[in-house]
């Protein structure tokens, strides 16, 4: 069988069609992956966001500012020096 | 009229014409100006946007974050695009604490702008509102706003250390720190809206280096705490802590506060004549130089010693002085007659030596050099001066690193605020090792002063309330009048303390300025030296401060000084806010439990659940203690236990 004009015009309507579709997928691909990508980056930044302000909190109830005046309501202090004990790391003996 | 042939001819022609001037145009357009067009169409279609570098962080020595760059945003509203507008603008008014007035204001315009910055959890709910639109920005944030921030300084308004505004080690490793921004294309809408599409990236953003500072976060809040109780109780102008580790010269707090609670780093910029800091370093010279024999002594002259230009006195006058006695009670006169057996030569070399008159070379933006004439340049009364610690300015951390060649055994190393930077993923570029500068003394020199200042810290030295029932210290007490202005003001003087710890093997450096004290007494030993002693009681204490604790272990303690027979105090063990001294009620006897064959932190808690102080001498197994167990003893009296290492297992 041979390809006539009509068969001609018809396969270069289809590859044409599948050259644009080709395309079109390929952007609505990328497109996809921009719009996951963009979703993740706001993810990442809302939970690096949310890890700063967590560690701000710790190091503020951390600091002495605020940790000194609960212990002394509570009746602690700090120790003096002669309530430290270190115990002495041995020391290897000779072979 | 013209036949029909001929006018189609003309129609021809000019259909023709038209046409020729249509593709000569095009041509024009096409070939002559075409890049001219595209160029146009590509500015209008297409934007280059620059895209900033992450600012790399500043980390203590233990990691924690001590500034860090966030992404945060600014927010347009285009109120035509809003769903629902008064719900909206509740969530925005609700979310980032904007005045509701201003909003609504905001709204009657075309778009809203509304600077911020905002944090991602503030604007986490706008994300799927539609009409707001977020603009990312790179911030810089601090977790602990106050944190040695005289140190560290802050970011410009362009987020440049280099920038306006900017200070600090933020200014000196913006170079490290800032990274290299990229930049890409986008695509926008005929409106100018960048479309949602992936950006063609012409070059990514190279984050900066993460830079881990030497400083030790805990120690930092403990000498900031420390200095501000300071200055607020006795009413001082200002004042500087400084702590290094003389190992390494790494310096581990450095905390500076005026009285209206600014924060210059003084402690790297500021000079102040020392005073009787200074001595140590006129017996250094009187030492190396070998004028003076350790029992030699010089007459006290009843307090009160007259010079060609001037007289000098002492506060508490003893008979005659050795060079011990000079600097354990701080005595002017017998320095001034030691020093002048040295030749001006001598004297300034060994100052020059320990660094005084040149900067230290640590990391910071305007570091003082101080001042130290040369010999050339002095008066008559200069060298009894110098030995005093006057005609001589210096800065805290000149102090810190002299002191810290003391106790490095004569080898002074320069002083550093960096500890290690590190690239975006994690390989380290620069590792800090000690620079050695010079030799200044012998080893030899360097134990016999620490030996002099530890005379300080013992009973009738200057600085006896600095001293730790458990630690020897090595100190010295330092009250100068204070220049102003250029000249000395009446009724006012710096008191400093500068103090070795341990004595042995010493750890720690920590070198202490209050600026015009007006509370109380003005004297360092009753100023500096007793904040100094609650600083170290508070570094003992915590968790993470950079102390080698098995080494600390090791060197002699007090008590290994005190006869057993002589107990080192009755100190109770578990006491209610505030402190109460020893001397309180006396506590009741309590028997002693028995802990032989005990492990050795088994039997501390034991002990101390009894109330008992302990020492440890050995390690191991518990043997005996003293006293015995089964006999009696005051609550909080020391019980020293002796243990002898495990039998070995065959």
């Amino acid at each position: 069988m041979t390809f006539r004009g009509r068969h001609w015009i018809a396969f270069w309507l289809v590859a044409l069609l599948a050259a644009l579709w080709a395309v079109i997928a390929r952007q609505t691909s990328a497109l996809n992956s921009a719009r996951a990508l963009t979703d993740l980056r706001e993810e990442r930044a809302s939970l690096e966001g949310r890890r700063a302000a967590l560690d701000r909190r710790v190091r503020t109830a951390q600091s002495r500012a605020v940790l000194l005046p609960r212990a002394q309501k509570l009746g602690l202090r700090l120790p003096a020096d002669t309530e430290i004990i270190l115990i002495p790391v041995p020391v290897a003996a000779p072979h | 009229m013209a036949k029909p042939l001929v006018r189609l001819r003309v129609v021809e022609v000019g259909l023709a014409a038209a046409l020729l001037a249509l593709v000569v145009r095009a041509a024009q357009v096409q070939l002559v100006e075409g890049r001219r067009y595209a160029a146009a169409a590509k500015a209008q279609r297409t934007e280059h946007v620059v895209l900033d570098a992450r600012r790399g962080a500043l980390y203590d020595r233990h990691g924690t974050a001590l500034a860090l760059t966030q992404e945060t945003y600014h927010l347009g509203i285009a109120p035509n695009e809003l769903r629902d507008p008064a719900r909206d603008i509740g969530t925005i008014v609700r979310q980032l604490h904007l005045p509701r007035a201003d909003l609504e204001r905001g709204l009657h315009r075309r778009y809203a702008w509304f600077a911020g910055p905002f944090t991602a959890l503030e604007v986490q709910p706008l994300r799927s509102m539609r009409g707001a639109h977020l603009e990312p920005v790179l911030r810089r944030f601090y977790p602990s706003n106050e944190f040695a921030r005289a140190v560290i300084g802050r970011v410009g308004e362009d987020g440049r250390g280099s920038g306006g505004g900017g200070g600090g080690l933020e200014r000196l490793l913006d170079s490290l720190l800032a990274g290299t921004p990229g930049s890409a294309v986008v695509l926008k809408d005929r409106e100018g809206r960048e479309y949602e599409s992936p950006a063609r990236v012409i070059a990514e953003p190279v984050p900066g280096n993460d830079v881990v500072l030497t400083l030790d976060a805990e120690l930092q809040e403990i000498a900031q705490r420390a200095l501000d109780d300071a200055i607020d109780n006795m009413e001082a102008d200002g004042g500087d802590v400084v702590m290094l580790d003389p190992a390494t010269g790494e310096i581990l707090a450095a905390a500076s506060r005026r009285a209206d609670g600014s924060m210059r780093p003084s402690a790297f910029t500021e000079t102040f004549e020392p005073g009787s800091l200074a001595k140590i370093f006129a017996a250094a010279a009187l030492i190396t130089f070998d004028r003076v024999r350790p029992a030699e002594r010089v007459s006290g002259e009843g307090g009160r010693y007259r010079l060609p230009d001037r007289v000098v006195t002492d506060e508490h006058p003893l008979p005659s002085l050795t060079l011990a006695d000079a600097i354990r009670v701080s005595s002017n006169i017998a320095l001034v007659k030691f020093a002048a057996r040295l030749q001006p030569d001598e004297q300034y070399g060994v100052l020059r030596a320990f660094g005084f008159g040149a900067p230290t070379g640590v990391e910071f933006p305007a570091e003082s050099p101080g001042r130290l004439r040369p010999p050339r340049e002095w008066s008559r009364p200069s060298s009894a001066s110098l030995a005093i610690g006057y005609e001589l300015a210096v800065t805290p951390i000149q102090l810190a690193a002299a002191y810290g060649a003391i106790a490095n055994n004569g080898v002074l190393l320069e002083p550093t605020l960096i500890r290690e930077i590190r690239t975006p993923n994690g390989f380290v570029r620069y590792r800090h090792y000690a620079q050695p500068v010079r030799r200044v003394v012998t080893p030899d020199v360097a134990a016999k002063l620490r030996d002099l200042l530890r005379g300080v810290v013992e009973a009738g030295g200057t600085a006896e309330r600095a001293a730790l029932a458990n630690f020897q210290l090595a100190a010295k007490t330092g009250t100068a009048r204070r220049v102003v202005a250029g000249h000395y003001a009446a009724g006012q003087y710096t008191a400093s303390f500068a103090a070795l710890f341990p004595a042995d093997q010493p750890q720690l450096v920590v070198v202490m300025k209050i600026d015009n004290p007006q509370k109380g007494s003005y004297f360092a030993a009753q100023t500096a030296a007793p904040v100094t002693r609650s600083m170290l009681e508070q570094a003992l204490a915590a968790r993470t401060v950079a102390l080698d604790r098995a080494r600390l272990s090791n060197v002699a303690t007090t008590a290994d000084r005190v006869p057993l027979e002589e107990p080192d105090g009755v100190v109770p063990y578990v006491v209610a806010w505030p402190y109460v001294s020893d001397s309180s009620a006396a506590q009741p006897d309590r028997m002693i439990p028995n802990v032989t064959g005990r492990p050795l932190r088994e039997a501390a808690r034991a002990l101390h659940a009894r109330g008992f102080h302990v020492v440890v001498k050995g390690w191991g197994i518990i043997h005996h203690t003293w006293p015995a167990a089964g006999e009696h003893a005051a609550a909080g009296s020391t019980v020293t236990m002796f243990a002898e290492p495990p039998p070995l297992r065959r």
